[in-house]
């Protein structure tokens, strides 16, 4: 018993030991290399903020939007109709990434980084989003986002309110910052006929107050955009439930997120562009579908 | 009151153009400058009264530009500069003669340059209706057309299409890079100002799709934006939002209990149109954004997006009547 206690103590000690060369080594690699290496699983904060928001009961009416898929399909008919239409499926799931990636992650990026910009990058990405269909999609998650930060997530993330003496870190004070923004936007949008609140920026801003690190936020907002995609798929019966897990769990739409982050890590906005042009017709053209399921 | 040389005066600069248009008062507009630098060259022919010149506010006369290069195209490492500066009341006509060729570049990083610097006044009008740009394989180009519009006013209606190369050859998005940037700026007093539209077309490598360029476009081999503003193009923008409206639903049938009533013309003419459209395989789109009217077209070929824009801009007259016949030369 007393030995049992003795190992259990000693490997207590090691633990702590490890953890403490962990956190060292992963100081001076983020010394290196800024924001990157800092990730949300050593820090319980952020982690905890990360599953929050790729929680799919996370209110932002996403199971609503197809972002295309559904007007992609009816641009692409099988024959015979029984065939499967996987394969033209994992082509839209490409392209929609590839698309989301070199149009909106910029906004989240920079949001991120510059909370105090956000009405600028709102109006910029606004002037960028070409048609009504997918301004729709993105202002409506956008401001269901809003709305989550207010009624959920203000109380528990700005009471802490630190002493502002003790505010030194850099972190800290650009969450403070990106909080005051989140609340002069909300608070901005009810009276302003300028702002329209997408989702992009809005998602930069909130993921900065909630501590998860850029390279977390920019992977969780593809990653839920290919969720929202793969799981508007199975809505639509091009493959079952099993299947679409299989897709989201794989290797390869880890690897192509991964280097999506990576691509975009330092693309300004004013670069951020449209690399997939059939894209936005088929996007343009869903209103004109004769049944839809979808609201894009 | 400057004296209008016929003989362009030169401006240092290789690739630098200026293109400025001025109005005598009360309503001749004046070509007050049109200078250019090798390899840019600007032919202005002799400006003609609009077809609705008598009345009233419409200038007593429209200028036309073609925007043309030594060789029909771009050479690699190419870098063109041009400005275009409209005064209030004035209109014009920006033209190309034949596609834009951009040549093969020895090295991807290589990159030849188009900038285009609009400035509009208020009642000022430019309709830029240009042949589409065609890239070699092998190349690599950048281009953006930056619109400064005066308080937000001044009319735009302003294409900007590219092709998949030298179709003939076999080239199909063979090519290693290729940007257009689309922006209209408003601006104000004390230097401030406010982007209201951006169109950026990014076809480079990235992306992560593992997939060629050419799978990227899905078969199309135009693809093209056109965007309209202001109120000269009220008529012309709203006739785009109505046939668009008025496409027939993609996957709906015909049940047989519609009433069948004579068609009328425009109704014959947009039956017509419709079946060009699916023979060219063409697919368009058109959205209300931000006080724009902007469309997206692509089309197989490009005969097919050519054919259907001159056809969709005719049928409603507008440009027409305010320009003359010739805007729409790059359309033939």
């Amino acid at each position: 018993m007393g030995a049992n206690a003795n190992d259990a103590q000693s490997l207590k000690d090691e633990i702590a030991e490890l953890e403490r060369r962990l956190t060292d080594a992963k100081s001076q690699l983020g010394e290196a290399i800024p924001d990157q290496t800092r990730s949300a699983s050593g820090n319980d904060a952020a982690l905890h903020a990360l599953l929050l928001l790729s929680d799919s009961a996370l209110p932002l009416g996403s199971f609503a939007f197809s972002s295309g898929l559904e007007s992609y399909l009816a641009h692409h008919k099988v024959s015979p109709p029984s065939a499967s239409q996987l394969p033209s499926f994992q082509t839209f799931l490409r392209l929609s990434l590839s698309t989301l990636a070199s149009t909106a992650l910029p906004y989240v990026l920079a949001a991120y980084r510059n909370p105090e910009d956000i009405e600028t990058l709102d109006n910029d990405f606004d002037a960028s989003t070409p048609c009504t269909v997918a301004r729709r999609a993105s202002t409506a998650q956008g401001r269901a986002l809003l709305a989550v930060w207010e009624r959920s997530f203000r109380a528990q993330y700005t009471h802490e309110t630190v002493d502002p003496s003790q505010r030194n870190g850099s972190i800290e004070h650009s969450q403070h910052l990106a909080s005051t923004a989140l609340t002069s936007f909300s608070a901005a949008l009810r009276t302003s006929d300028h702002l329209n609140a997408h989702l992009a920026p809005l998602w930069g801003l909130v993921t900065n107050v909630l501590s998860v690190p850029p390279s977390d936020s920019a992977y969780l907002f593809l990653f839920s955009h290919a969720r929202t995609v793969i799981s508007a798929a199975v809505r639509a019966s091009v493959m079952g439930p099993y299947q679409a897990q299989a897709v989201l769990a794989s290797a390869e739409l880890q690897e192509r997120i991964k280097k999506l982050v990576a691509e975009g890590w330092n693309k300004k906005v004013e670069d951020a562009g449209q690399s997939v042009p059939v894209m936005d017709l088929w996007v343009g053209r869903h209103e004109k579908l004769y049944s839809r399921i979808f609201n894009s | 009151m400057s004296y209008a040389s016929p003989f362009a005066a030169s401006t240092s600069k290789p690739g630098q153009g200026s293109i400025s248009v001025a109005l005598l008062p009360p309503n001749t507009p004046v070509l007050r400058d049109v200078s250019y630098q090798y390899p840019l060259k600007l032919v202005a022919p002799d400006a003609l009264p609009p077809p609705d010149h008598e009345e009233e506010h419409a200038p007593s006369l429209v200028h036309t530009v073609f925007l043309l290069t030594y060789g029909g195209g771009i050479v690699a490492g190419d870098a063109i500069d041009l400005t275009v500066r409209l005064d209030s009341g004035t209109r014009l006509v920006l033209l190309t003669q034949g596609s834009t060729k951009i040549f093969k570049t020895p090295d991807p990083s290589v990159v030849s340059r188009q900038h285009m610097n609009v400035h509009l006044a208020p009642k000022s009008a430019l309709v830029y209706l240009p042949d589409p740009v065609q890239p070699f394989a092998q190349t690599a180009f950048s281009q953006s057309q930056i619109y400064h519009l005066e308080d937000g006013e001044g009319s735009l209606c302003a294409c900007d299409w590219v092709t998949s190369g030298r179709s003939a050859r076999g080239e199909n998005w063979d090519i290693f890079d290729y940007k257009s940037r689309n922006e209209i700026w408003r601006m104000e007093a004390k230097g401030k100002k406010r982007l209201l539209l951006r169109d950026n077309l990014i076809l480079d490598k990235h992306g992560q799709t593992n997939m060629a360029l050419s799978q990227r476009m899905d078969g199309y081999s135009v693809f093209g934006t056109l965007i309209i503003r202001g109120p000269l193009y009220a008529s012309l923008a709203q006739f785009f939002l109505d046939e668009f409206e008025a496409m027939p639903r993609i996957g709906g049938r015909n049940w047989g209990d519609t009433v069948e009533v004579e068609p009328t013309p425009r109704e014959q003419w947009r039956k017509a149109r419709e079946k060009r459209e699916t023979n060219d395989g063409l697919l368009w789109s058109a959205a209300n954004v931000r006080g724009f009217v902007l469309v997206k077209f692509a089309s197989k070929e490009v005969e097919g997006s050519r054919n259907w824009l001159r056809d969709m801009v005719r049928e409603e007259g507008s440009i027409e009547s305010a320009f003359g016949k010739g805007a729409l030369l790059c359309l033939k």
